[in-house]
């Protein structure tokens, strides 16, 4: 079982606040925590960082290197190792200004190859290709290429000759695994078909649906097009906030990023009128009767919250068995 | 074609949303279903006819996993043969078009769609890099794009100054495609006044991502020949991807397009790509468009400015192309769609007399893995 | 057009999870595998199909663009399909598309997923619309969990019957080297473990996994210069259900039996319960493997949890399903589809060890994603149809 976070990741968020006002959008978020593994030759490379050494790999069957160390020749893909280590300082081969800095090509000195970086406290007008650079190392390093801050432009030489073999500094532990969190925010759209039920449901407690013209069933969250016989939709027709379950289990699990806290019971409901399910919870009964007392294609209702709509399922509390 | 098969395929029908910044009150469903009525109707085909379902999505745009899992009503693709390519929409046609070829298949719809203006692209992009060594230092499509801008301007010794004709030509070419919502079409001194922000690249210089969603009906010989007028034939394709670290990737070049356009020209039996009609290809900055068009064989390494400046026999992204238009996903099925259309002479903007065409489409940060397809009526 | 037949295959040590290699690394390993058993090189392969599972998974979109560099693909076709949990299958059925077209004549499938990396429920969960019941969701065990239910009260798919399926499955990963959960367990332990969606409880569901496959596929006037011994590919297909499609019946997988259907009828099967020698399903939970019996015709339909208890799909009897262990051994949710594949292949192919069938001939194969709304099948067999 994963362990639960201690501050549950919400599914939703702010957005991207770029969103247009007379089309309201959903705020969704995203926000995923990992712990990736790096490999053999990034778990040294990253690790000699603290060491100030840069790590390259060679590749024994056509030569190829790289600049940070690969497991694999990019060229050919035979395995590959950590082997040689470069300078710490090097020439500019190519850069560029985005609105995150200024990034180059640096080709170090002992390379065969570039490799991307940050230049630090540089205006572009100060840059050419050939500028000479050397690593600001970070003060406290953590096993990332952060460790090298980035580059800033120095006159110093290459101090020594390189590339030198590589020999791993004695006790250094090879980084293993990074922490990462991925974050993504998004302004879903509505769309008229969502925008009609949602706002209905806001101002009314309406629930509407549409018709396919051809089968005649209703489709709840309504949609252009019947899925099933890929025809316009064309009726829009209330439903009832009364239906019959589908289908229901009862959530034990906990997981990060939950946001219900379980148990509860979760049910597949058929709105009375509609052919489709809607995902919800029954509530007002204890989970364990429930597991005695629920059965599909029972009547359930839907319990609306009394606090102000937000026009969302959310808007609705639960459903609660109707028992005969 | 195919080396082992007899089966030749050809598009049919395509048709494509308004691809425009901005979808505001449009989801995703509403952009692929309109796309994919709008390629039955008049096809001769009904949904009923359609075999399998190959789409082009990304689930990091769209904020869903599995994305395509829940627009297979929109998509048409309820109880049929279905796959999804994370990859530029082209790729999906690839898929289809192997489907027909093998046999096991004789109709297909081919899906992209993308809403980027619903997410991050610059999010879309860096979450394709490696996490260890590039993705801390920031590293991503606009740096690529601006690196690779720099690179092809100093190994040919031009001038900036060349970026604004390629964007201005495609926008003036999208101002004439009805599918492309243009507000104001810029002018080379507009485009070379835009803000800088990817050093050489200006805003413009860039590829504007846009919304919408494309389809396209391939079918088998046998089924083409019953229902088209005008079928039009995938002659080749290729595909090639580069090595993933950018750093060590040809910066002013694209071998892997070009790896991928010789593989389309041979399977095709085309000599000379210069003496093709039609270009449509798919570019992430004006510099890497005119990489792409020396790596088909269009004009010589340095040599595609010329033909913004002097003029080209061939007709250069008669639909304006990527970067007016980059509906990220399906952008180079968005090409597909035009090259044939304009080949069957369906649009407008259809260049009289076309009769052959090469189709590009790319996925990664700069410009990483390349898809070729050759097209005649 | 031509006949397609797997030449190689290659698995990981699947493990809850793999700190020595990165998702590269584990794929390579795979690789590494495949191409031994085929006596090949990187430099054979013309084309590669990447299959895995959701983006969110891994932290990389698009990861085939970080990957190519070991899998030796500089300047080759690279394409990633994904396809939830039966993406591996989807996967090859791309790469067989390939081969039988003429467009590549050997084409490398690699199909992975390193779950330990992230939060699994959530990012399973992030397969509900956003707007629409996401927040309910717990991966989507509440949903196979709500329509078990459904199924025990109209079918009789007991928990019972269920508990079988993961003491027969726990007891086959035994014989199977590749299998990291090695656990003997009863039907009591099964029933007594801890509720997760009820009745879905932590013995119906298969571990959490990092862990890759590779599979090498090759046309058939390509297929004597490399191999003495292949699984020819009798029929594969792939097919979609619209998730909330009015009326969309439950209780059996219309996906599954539409590509049944056409897979059968491609490879001439008419009896799939005496045709097959064996069979290897993928189950997410203990209860689906009930619902495929079914759906694949191995029995009639409420009779699955008769077809269980009578012994018939153990290795024993007459129809084993699983004798690789199927999930219960290992679950690395990208890789699952093909390692079944891979593992029908060595069946056919006589190459399964400990856990081979004896003179298994034919070999039947089911995969799925989604919301059960995805659902692949395929014949393996030792001679062509």
């Amino acid at each position: 079982m994963e362990a639960k976070a201690a501050t549950p990741v919400m599914m939703r968020g702010e957005g991207l606040g770029s969103a247009p006002g007379e089309n309201p959008t959903f705020a969704g978020r995203i926000e995923l925590p990992y712990t990736l593994t790096t490999g053999r030759a990034a778990s040294v490379f990253l690790a000699e960082l603290a060491n100030h050494k840069l790590v390259g790999s060679r590749c024994e069957k056509c030569g190829d290197v790289a600049v940070p160390a690969q497991d694999f020749c990019a060229a050919c893909g035979e395995t590959t190792a950590a082997d040689f280590e470069v300078a710490p300082t090097g020439a500019l081969t190519g850069f560029t200004a985005t609105p995150a800095g200024v990034l180059a090509m640096i080709r170090l000195d002992g390379a065969d190859c570039d490799l991307v970086h940050k230049v630090l406290d540089a205006e572009l007008a100060d840059l050419e290709v050939g500028t000479r650079v050397a690593a600001r190392w970070a003060a406290s390093p953590a096993g990332s290429m952060l460790d090298v801050e980035g580059f800033e432009v120095s006159d110093a030489a290459a101090a020594g000759e390189w590339p030198q073999p590589f020999e791993a500094t004695a006790d250094v532990e090879p980084v293993l695994e990074q922490s990462y969190d991925l974050r993504l925010d998004y302004d879903h759209a509505f769309g008229p078909y969502y925008g009609t039920l949602f706002d209905g449901i806001a101002t009314s407690r309406r629930i509407q649906g549409v018709r396919c013209p051809r089968c005649t069933c209703v489709l709840v969250p309504p949609r252009e097009y019947c899925d099933a016989c890929f025809v316009r939709t064309e009726e829009w027709v209330d439903v009832a906030d009364t239906g019959t379950i589908k289908a229901f289990s009862v959530i034990h699990m906990e997981f990060v990023g939950q946001v219900r806290e379980p148990p509860y019971v979760y049910a597949e409901i058929v709105l009375d009128g509609s052919a489709t399910r809607l995902i919800h919870s029954i509530g007002g009964i204890d989970v364990e009767e429930a597991k005695e007392r629920l059965h599909t294609g029972m009547k359930v209702r839907a319990v609306w919250k009394d606090a102000e709509p937000t026009g969302s399922l959310e808007d609705i509390d639960y459903f609660e068995p109707v028992f005969d | 074609m195919f080396a082992k098969s007899s089966n030749r395929v050809a598009v049919v029908a395509s048709a494509q949303t308004s691809l425009k910044s901005r979808w505001a009150n449009r989801q995703h469903v509403d952009l692929i279903s309109e796309a994919v009525s709008a390629a039955l109707k008049g096809s001769g085909l009904r949904i009923e006819d359609v075999d399998f379902v190959i789409d082009s999505g990304s689930d990091i745009l769209d904020g869903r996993s599995i994305s395509n899992c829940g627009f297979l009503g929109a998509m048409g693709a309820h109880h049929k043969e279905e796959s999804r390519v994370e990859e530029d929409g082209l790729w999906a046609a690839l898929y289809g078009a192997t489907k027909i070829g093998a046999g096991s298949a004789e109709v297909g719809l081919l899906i992209g769609y993308s809403k980027p203006s619903e997410g991050d692209v610059s999010a879309f992009y860096w979450s394709q890099v490696e996490p260890f060594y590039q993705r801390p230092v920031g590293f991503g499509h606009e740096a690529a794009s601006g690196l690779q801008a720099q690179s092809y301007l100093a190994e040919h010794g031009h001038s900036e100054e060349i970026f604004a004709d390629v964007v201005a030509h495609d926008w003036a070419k999208a101002a004439t495609n009805p599918w492309v919502e243009t507000d104001d079409v810029p002018a080379a001194d507009a485009i070379r006044a835009s803000a800088v922000v990817a050093a050489p690249l200006r805003e413009l210089e860039l590829a504007r991502a846009v919304d919408g969603a494309v389809a396209v009906v391939i079918t088998s010989q046998r089924v083409a020949e019953r229902v088209c007028p005008t079928p039009v034939w995938i002659t080749g394709i290729g595909t090639a991807i580069d090595q993933h670290a950018f750093a060590r990737r040809e910066r002013g070049s694209l071998p892997a397009a070009k790896v991928a356009a010789e593989a389309a020209y041979k399977r095709a039996g085309i000599g000379d790509p210069t003496k093709l009609s039609i270009a449509e290809v798919s570019a992430s900055s004006a510099a890497t468009q005119l990489m792409v068009l020396e790596a088909l064989g269009l004009a010589s390494p340095g040599g595609a400015p010329a033909l913004y400046r002097d003029g080209s026999e061939i007709h250069l992204n008669p639909s304006g192309g990527s970067l007016p238009a980059d509906p990220i996903m399906a952008t180079g099925l968005v090409r597909l769609s035009e090259a044939s259309l304009q080949l069957a002479d369906r649009v407008d903007h259809a260049p009289a007399g076309a009769t052959s065409a090469v189709v590009h489409g790319a996925g990664g940060v700069g410009m990483q893995n390349h898809c070729v397809f050759t097209l005649e009526v | 057009m031509r006949d397609v037949a797997i030449v190689g295959t290659g698995q990981t040590v699947h493990a809850r999870r793999r700190k020595d290699v990165s998702q590269a690394g584990l794929v390579r390993e795979a690789v590494d595998g495949a191409l031994a058993d085929a006596e090949m090189t990187l430099d054979d392969i013309d084309s590669i199909v990447v299959a895995s599972g959701p983006a969110l998974f891994g932290a990389v979109n698009q990861p085939e663009k970080w990957l190519v560099d070991g899998l030796g693909g500089h300047m080759k076709p690279v394409v990633r399909i994904t396809s939830g949990g039966g993406t591996g299958l989807a996967g090859a059925l791309a790469a067989m598309n390939q081969v039988s077209s003429g467009f590549a004549d050997k084409v490398l499938v690699v199909a992975y997923d390193k779950l330990s990396e992230g939060a699994l429920q959530y990012q399973i969960s992030t397969l509900y619309d956003p707007f629409w019941g996401r927040e309910f969701a717990v991966g989507i065990m509440g949903f196979a969990s709500a329509y078990w239910k459904a199924r025990i009260e109209t079918l009789g798919h007991t928990e019972e019957a269920a508990a079988l399926v993961s003491v027969k499955n726990h007891k086959n990963a035994f014989r199977n080297p590749y299998s990291h959960v090695r656990k003997e367990v009863t039907v009591e332990d099964v029933l007594n473990s801890r509720p997760l969606a009820w009745p879905i409880k932590l013995l119906d569901v298969p571990p959490i996994s990092d862990g890759a496959c590779a599979v090498i596929l090759a046309g058939d006037d390509v297929v004597p210069q490399v191999s003495a011994k292949p699984a020819w590919i009798r029929g594969m297909s792939y097919y979609g259900e619209a998730d909330n499609a009015a009326n969309r019946f439950m209780l059996q997988s219309v996906p599954l039996q539409l590509a049944a259907q056409r897979v059968y009828k491609k490879a001439g099967i008419t009896n799939p319960r005496r045709q097959f020698d064996v069979a290897e399903l993928q189950e997410p939970y203990t209860n689906f493997e009930l619902s495929y019996y079914e759906g694949l015709g191995l029995c009639r339909t409420g009779e699955a949890a008769a077809l269980i208890e009578s012994g018939a799909t153990e290795m024993e009897g007459d129809i084993p399903c699983n004798p690789s262990g199927g999930c219960m051994g290992a679950n690395p949710i990208g890789a699952t589809a093909l390692i079944r594949l891979a593992e029908a292949a060595l069946q056919v192919t006589d190459k399964a060890g400990e856990r081979q069938v004896p003179g298994a001939r034919t070999a039947l194969v089911q995969a799925g994603g989604g919301w059960a709304n995805l659902r692949g099948v395929a014949v393996v067999g030792a001679d062509k149809n």
